[in-house]
């Protein structure tokens, strides 16, 4: 795309222009016809790239496809009609007021998909951002095309200029809407896609300052200003793995349309159609489309299995991990809850879903429930707090009914310390005594000699385990054990508590199907010789890698 | 002071060996060795202890004078548990003085930005059930929670050590290995040493006498003595008149020697180096963890003497010059005041090291134990240990990092210890955070400590730091660049050395006999066990405050 007499590539601004007989300044009568007509071809390209980038973020980040893109269209559009009718009061400097064009389409477009990507976790409402973005570049993209026919040498008559012009306009766009979805989009991923083009439209702007570089007022400064302009997206593209979002784009089944490194984890969302993902670390937290099958399936078992020991509501309950809210949703379906608390290392998370609209109607707005009361910390720690001010008087000893521990899968040393025989120690302590735990506990098909280092874990904590597991498509089969200070027997139905009108909304859990959840079939029983996971041997982490490793691709709620 | 590793066979003899030499060539690159920052020295200050030795405290007018029913002499370990027991037992008038300016001794923590670390002594294992006595002090400090069904302890979480706990380097391969026996390329001969070796341990393990006395257990004088003999020879003998000649074994046995006793495998009794294995039961037999924080001992410091809380009773920064056993007199200068305070008091319990009593005695010559000391059968060895703030956690290739990275190194004059990652428990929010402080632990095993001692504090910090530094170099080429602080700490004495003849030989009794007309002043620190183990210290200190108790007026 680039000129083959273009400039010097942006990373090497090579000499200065005065002393290089190759960049030395035209003749008067200006480029040739087929440049500026190849221009007209790059320039058209890069315009509906951005209109379509703008169009797939809209849909990615605010649903609704038809609706976006028919608004993206058509804002854009008329910010084009706007631009050409602008066109007309440009009037002296052509060629500067082109190349000036030029470079603001490059940032801006350049920088479109990167800004609403960091936008979307910055700011409230991604669309002021977005419909800037787009007015913008429509209006930029609006003038080019009039200017450029009116920089074209004198000669040509009207109806063939119009005509070349405007036939390369269109084939402009005709490649941009093939290769954008074929090409530039599974390979690059919005961001250095846009960005690529930014370096276009760059290109572009410094051939042209080339090209009309005797009709250009102080040609050198708008030289710089292009090789800046260049440099930056070539360097935004060049180190476009570096942007969380442009590296992972390969790691993901689906657009990404968040990605934040936080100060403990890397959070990406991804939408496709109307399935929102959440990945920590790559780790698939749950799938939109599914995730009710896995948040039914770890609430309401215990809160069956706790009406053995008595009639008594569960009023306190501590959920460690969980900061999506998709468990508290299920938990407030219990109209006896007086207080929820919920414990998760990364405030981000917690307010990620809390604040944005989009995952917040996921979770029907259960982290704003004036009931829950969020303590971003580390679990173990934070439990080791409460037991060792409990246990020197200096603070009450607390217990709650339910624990819903819901914490990511065992893939580091970090978090393998929090499936250890201490870790289950402090829940224990941390248990009411007619209270009921539950643990989410990896799978116990893809990896069963983690599941059960778990439950035997568990069990070696005094926690009676009773592992039990329900199919989770975007998961595969997924497992979870009841835990207790004293022995429990088996729920048979759905708990009383759970009022019928909530009962009706459940989508996956009924009564009959509670009993199933618990039986394994003869492929699934606990392997021999496991280990349980300490603090100091931390066997977990390493059953984990190996039964991962064993299952490769198929494992998909490890990422890759 | 780490846990146990080794790993050998690095032909290259790193710079420690000699002292002249490594001094020399220390000081041809001075900047060099400064890295990014200047090292320095922190901690105990060899200054102050030699205040001792001046003689104008001893002309020095007295300015006040105190009486006291309990005088500790000594603010480290065995210094607190003697006074923790003591309130115990509702023994309020007690003064504890202490030379430095915080409590502590070699259990003392100190801070980089990244991570507090310890600058001695760092853990301590989890106690096998007949400690009982010591479990009711972890119990009353928090460490222990409670008890499961089964009566097996349970421990703070945050306090037992988290896995991967053991790594070894060998130069070899430049490979990391996990645990600290070198096994890679191990043959079959060394394979069947190393087994033999291990049976031989499990058949001791849990042993006792007729009397149901264990042949290994702690405080060591508790053990049965039917073992006795072994305490007459070295390690090293042991092992040759068994015909244990893998390289491999002998470093691992050399490694647990110096890490526990700062002594060679030469150098170490028998007994003592069995005991390494066998004091608290096998750990593989008894499930044993350990027990440890980022500031190392100084947390269970910290924690006891806010236990204690003696108050104005604490009194850091004094030294105590001279001691008249029969009268039950202590001469204390205030180090921040300079004034001379006489305290007499009705028992003092002498919890700092036990070769500094001579030298406050009117008449040294009565110290039963100074043949003992003039002959060297009761020494100290010196170490030198250093703390170094990365930027980034080490790597390395092989085994990930794990608490403690061992090299192995084979010549024995190069070894040190490697380090230990004073962070490595760090909770999920602290684990994400760049950067580590790493405990670097060399003990100076020259054949003569007082030699290796002198070697020690002639270096200045920035020798010793650009020591540290080629150190870790031969496991981490590039970790120079990485060092953000680096922190060096000398102990002269850091710890007894248990030589052949220590534990049995009576050393121990006349070091622990009372002094004084009926026997008003006893010595409890940590070396009159004769071991330089926490347990020692807690041990001789609460049988010392017992002791101090039965007898007040």
């Amino acid at each position: 795309m680039l000129p083959p007499e273009g400039p010097a590539s942006p990373a090497d601004p090579g000499p200065s222009p005065a002393s290089d007989p190759e960049l030395a300044p035209p003749s008067a009568a200006g480029p040739r016809p087929s440049l500026l007509l190849a221009s007209v071809l790059v320039v058209a390209t890069c315009g509906l790239v951005y209109e379509l980038i703008t169009a797939t973020m809209a849909s990615y980040l605010l649903g609704d496809s038809v609706t976006q893109f028919s608004l993206v269209i058509g804002v854009y559009l008329s910010a084009m009609g706007l631009g050409s009718y602008l066109s007309r009061f440009v009037e002296r400097e052509l060629a500067t007021r082109f190349v000036h064009v030029q470079l603001i389409i490059a940032v801006v477009g350049g920088f479109s998909a990167p800004a609403l990507f960091f936008g979307f976790g910055l700011l409230d409402s991604i669309r002021p951002l977005l419909f800037a973005i787009l007015i913008l570049v429509g209006c930029c993209v609006g003038l080019e095309i009039p200017l450029l026919m009116r920089l074209m040498p004198g000669e040509q008559v009207l109806k063939d200029l119009v005509a070349r012009v405007l036939a390369f306009d269109y084939i402009g766009a005709l490649l941009a809407s093939i290769t954008f979805p074929l090409l530039f989009l599974p390979w690059l991923g919005l961001v250095r896609t846009s960005l690529m083009f930014g370096l276009f439209n760059a290109l572009v702007a410094l051939w042209s300052a080339r090209a009309f570089w005797d009709q250009l007022k102080r040609p050198r400064l708008i030289l710089a200003q292009g090789l800046v302009v260049a440099a930056l997206c070539g360097s935004g593209f060049a180190f476009g793995d570096r942007i969380e979002t442009l590296g992972e784009r390969s790691l993901y089944d689906a657009p990404v349309i968040f990605s934040k490194k936080t100060r403990y984890q890397r959070l990406t969302i991804t939408r496709w159609s109307d399935d929102i993902r959440l990945y920590i670390d790559g780790n698939l937290q749950f799938s939109s489309a599914d995730e009710h099958r896995y948040h039914e399936s770890l609430v309401h078992p215990a809160f069956a299995a706790r009406e053995q020991f008595g009639d008594a509501p569960a009023k306190r309950v501590l959920i460690l991990g969980g900061g999506d809210g998709l468990a508290v949703r299920e938990l407030l379906r219990y109209p006896e809850i007086e207080r929820v608390d919920l414990v998760d290392l990364d405030p981000e998370m917690t307010r990620l879903f809390r604040e944005t609209p989009a995952l917040s109607a996921l979770n029907h707005g259960s982290l704003a429930d004036p009931r829950v009361h969020v303590h971003n910390a580390d679990a173990m720690r934070w439990l080791e707090e409460h037991r060792s001010a409990a246990n020197s008087g200096a603070g009450e000893r607390a217990s709650w009914d339910v624990i819903v521990v819901d914490l990511p899968d065992p893939n580091n040393l970090s978090l393998g310390k929090l499936y250890t025989r201490s870790f289950y120690r402090l829940v224990r302590w941390a248990l009411a005594p007619d209270g009921v735990a539950v643990v989410q506990s990896t799978s116990p098909y893809l990896s069963p000699r983690a599941f059960w280092c778990i439950v035997q874990t568990l069990d070696a904590a005094d926690l009676h385990p009773r592992p039990y597991h329900a199919h989770v498509p975007s998961f595969g089969d997924w497992g979870y054990a009841l835990i207790a200070r004293s022995p429990l027997e088996l729920p048979g139905a759905l708990p009383t508590q759970l009022p019928p009108d909530e009962r009706t909304k459940l989508r996956f859990l009924a009564d009959e199907l509670v009993p199933s959840l618990f039986a394994f079939p003869a492929d699934q029983r606990p392997p021999e010789g496991l280990e349980i996971n300490r603090l100091d041997t931390q066997m977990l982490v390493h059953y984990y890698d190996r039964d991962l490793a064993s299952f490769g691709p198929l494992a998909r709620r490890a990422g890759s | 002071m780490g846990a146990s590793g080794e790993s050998g066979l690095s032909r290259r003899s790193l710079l420690a060996g000699a002292g002249l030499g490594l001094a020399a060539g220390c000081r041809q690159a001075p900047r060099e060795a400064a890295g990014p920052v200047a090292p320095a020295f922190v901690g105990q200050s060899p200054e102050r202890g030699h205040l001792l030795r001046s003689a104008e405290l001893l002309s020095a007018p007295i300015d006040a004078r105190e009486r006291v029913a309990v005088a500790i002499v000594g603010g480290g370990v065995s210094g607190l548990c003697a006074a923790w027991q003591l309130r115990r037992r509702g023994v309020e008038d007690l003064a504890l003085f202490e030379l430095e300016d915080s409590l502590g001794g070699t259990a003392r923590s100190g801070a980089l930005p990244r991570s507090s670390y310890p600058m001695g002594a760092h853990y301590l294992p989890t106690p096998p059930r007949e400690l009982v006595e010591l479990h009711a002090l972890l119990e009353d400090i928090g460490v222990i929670v409670g008890r499961e069904h089964d009566g097996r302890l349970e421990f703070q979480s945050t306090a037992i050590c988290a896995g991967p706990l053991e790594r070894h380097f060998d130069p070899e391969t430049r490979q990391w290995g996990p645990g600290l026996y070198p096994n890679l390329g191990e043959t079959a001969a060394e394979a069947e040493q190393f087994e033999r070796f291990w049976a031989e341990l499990e058949a001791l393990d849990g042993r006792r006498d007729a009397g149901g006395r264990l042949h290994f257990r702690l405080p060591a004088r508790r053990s049965s003595g039917a073992l006795a003999h072994l305490d007459g020879q070295s390690m090293a003998d042991w092992l040759d008149a068994r015909g244990y000649d893998s390289w491999r074994l002998r470093w691992f046995v050399d490694y647990a020697c110096r890490d526990d006793y700062g002594c060679s495998a030469e150098q170490t009794s028998a007994w003592a180096g069995l005991h390494h294995f066998l004091g608290r039961g096998l750990a593989q037999n008894r499930e044993g963890q350990l027990l440890t924080f980022p500031g190392g001992n100084g947390e269970l410091v910290e924690r006891i003497a806010a236990r204690v809380a003696l108050g104005a009773r604490q009194r850091p920064g004094h030294l105590v010059y001279a001691l008249d056993p029969d009268k039950g007199e202590l001469r204390v200068r205030d180090l921040s005041t300079q004034r001379s305070i006489a305290v007499a008091a009705e028992r003092i319990l002498w919890a700092a090291p036990r070769y500094l009593l001579p030298h406050v005695l009117p008449r040294p010559e009565h110290d039963p134990l100074l043949p003992d000391l003039r002959a060297g059968g009761f020494s100290h060895a010196p170490w030198l240990v250093a703390n170094v703030e990365l930027a980034e956690h080490p790597g390395g290739l092989g085994a990930p990092l794990a608490w403690d990275n061992v090299p192995v190194i084979a010549d024995p004059k190069a070894r040190n210890l490697g380090y230990v990652v004073a962070n490595h428990g760090d909770d999920r929010l602290d684990a994400h955070r760049p950067g580590a402080v790493l405990t670097y632990y060399e003990p100076l095993v020259d054949a003569d400590p007082r030699e290796a001692r002198a070697r020690l504090l002639a270096g200045d910090a920035a020798q010793w730091g650009e020591h540290v530094l080629r150190s870790l170099e031969a496991m981490h080429p590039t970790i120079r660049a990485q060092v953000r602080g680096l922190h060096v700490h000398r102990w002269g004495h850091a710890m007894v050395r248990p030589t052949p003849g220590l534990l049995f030989g009576g050393v121990l009794e006349r070091a622990r006999a009372p002094l004084g007309e009926g026997g008003r002043v006893r010595a409890c620190a940590t070396d009159v066990g004769g071991l330089p183990l926490f347990e020692e210290a807690f041990y001789a200190a609460t049988e010392a405050a017992d002791w101090a108790a039965e007898r007040l007026g």
